[in-house]
């Protein structure tokens, strides 16, 4: 039963620890020990490691924290606002997050906005027409080419895509686009560029495009 | 109730004046009352396809400034008696005429004529929104060739701006063996860009070359491929339904022929 004494989650964050009720330092601590020294593939060096704050006292804490450091893992403790004496780390490491969590937040509801706003275009764009919009497009035709979309969203085209298309034009690296045929001279995702290849073939299914690692990545999918 | 036309095709030397000149007598040998208007202020050429170039008397630019009624400057076809040309001037510029002008003349002639084909300038300038202005209905022409098809498109969003829903494709200077082997956009090729509704595909044909020269436009020549071509465009303005025909290929001893540079 010695691996129900200490019990690992995986959380967003990292890895968040709980312990059975009751149980000694001593066997806790062993218990870790072991599973850091066995299991070495599955702490990760870097992984933030969470430990319950009111599951021992500080300088037992501080006594694990220290072996998880050894094994090159981060650890902290749980609900650190509540801590009597924030060290002047933990409160900059606060703050830090606190705003971390604002940007998150007002990204999100930017992006909630730019979902709500999207611009339907109803027929085929022919060459020398420009779509600039800072939401996302949808069209509902062809995009000819020498024809150009600019979306500060993604981009979906229920046709032929021949023309110029940027998706994410002001930053977005989660943009993407969508076309039935997808041809472009161009494609550019946030501040990325792709060019098509000389040779150019009519695909014969629906494909996405988006930013993966770093570079604009096309993919079949199913619609 | 009499139709307007516009023949346009943004590039130039594509057939919109060989075009206008064949409808022109082709409407005109079923009966139709046809006046063409030559919107090429400056480079006219209409009047040359026709071989009427020494009966011009008065031009557009005379009767949108209003020196004269425009049946004095209208000029009747030696051959056909209900096709006639309003000319355009040579020495003028596109700045001559505005858009309203041409509407108010196009709304004099509705009253006379069948039919009226403005012969529209190459280009997406003042010309051109001049052109279409007054039209309903735009015949697009284009060739086989991609820098054609992309200026066509092109046209054809502007036409959308201005707020022309009627638009016809016409393809111009087909060459079947040049399709055959590959060399050249077929028509599916052209409807995957353009879709838009074709009424018209012409072969290349020499005997454009050699009418054009005489100043008598092919449409009338029995022997024509071309000829044959604009009479069923004509049939289809006319609301028949013509099928597309099949265009004859190279035999084996005309392209023997070729072979041997003869």
């Amino acid at each position: 039963m010695s691996d129900e004494i200490v019990k690992i989650k995986g959380s967003k964050s990292g890895l968040q620890l709980s312990f059975a009720e009751g149980a000694a330092f001593a066997a806790v601590r062993k218990d870790i020990e072991e599973k850091l020294v066995s299991g070495t593939g599955f702490f990760l060096r870097g992984t933030l490691v969470l430990l319950p704050k009111d599951a021992f006292s500080e300088t037992e804490r501080a006594q694990l924290q220290k072996m998880f450091h050894e094994h090159g893992l981060i650890c902290r403790t749980m609900n650190p606002e509540a801590q009597p004496t924030p060290s002047e780390q933990v409160r900059r490491e606060n703050e830090q997050e606190k705003q971390r969590q604002a940007a998150a937040q007002a990204q999100a509801a930017s992006r909630k906005e730019k979902v709500q706003e999207m611009v339907v275009v109803n027929r085929t764009l022919r060459g020398g027409q420009e779509i600039r919009t800072e939401s996302s497009v949808m069209v509902c035709g062809n995009v000819n080419p020498g024809a150009q979309i600019i979306a500060g969203g993604s981009i979906d085209i229920r046709g032929t895509c021949r023309g110029m298309v940027h998706a994410g034009a002001f930053g977005d690296n989660t943009a993407f686009i969508i076309a039935d045929h997808l041809m472009p001279t161009q494609i550019r995702i946030s501040n990325l560029i792709a060019r098509s290849p000389d040779e150019m073939e009519k695909t014969e299914r629906a494909e996405r495009a988006s930013i993966k690692e770093g570079r604009i990545v096309i993919e079949p999918i199913e619609r | 109730m009499s139709e307007i036309y516009v023949i346009t095709s943004g590039k130039g030397g594509v057939g919109k004046t060989t075009t206008t000149a064949n409808l022109g007598v082709g409407l005109a040998m079923r009966g139709k009352k046809v006046v063409l208007v030559d919107t090429d202020t400056g480079l006219r050429n209409l009047d040359l396809l026709l071989g009427l170039e020494n009966r011009i008397m008065y031009d557009l630019i005379d009767v949108t400034e209003g020196r004269v009624p425009y049946k004095k400057a209208l000029v009747r076809h030696k051959k056909y008696d209900t096709l006639f040309l309003l000319p355009t001037s040579q020495v003028k510029d596109k700045m001559a005429v505005n858009p309203e002008q041409l509407v108010a003349l196009c709304k004099e002639l509705r009253k006379e004529f069948d039919y009226i084909l403005i012969d529209c300038p190459a280009g997406i300038e003042q010309g051109f929104k001049t052109a279409i202005a007054a039209a309903d209905t735009a015949l697009v022409v284009t060739m086989p060739e991609i820098s054609a098809v992309r200026d066509a498109d092109k046209i054809i969003g502007e036409l959308g701006r201005a707020d022309k829903q009627d638009i016809k494709l016409i393809v111009n200077r087909i060459r079947p063996q040049m399709v055959e082997n590959g060399d050249m956009l077929d028509m599916s090729d052209i409807n995957d860009i353009l879709s838009i509704d074709c009424i018209g595909q012409v072969p290349d044909d020499i005997k454009v070359v050699t009418s054009t020269n005489k100043g008598e436009p092919c449409i009338t020549m029995d022997d024509s491929q071309a000829g044959t071509a604009y009479r069923n465009i004509v049939a289809r303005m006319c609301g028949e339904s013509v099928p597309f025909m099949e265009f004859a290929k190279e035999g084996f001893w005309a392209r023997l022929k070729h072979v041997f540079g003869k």
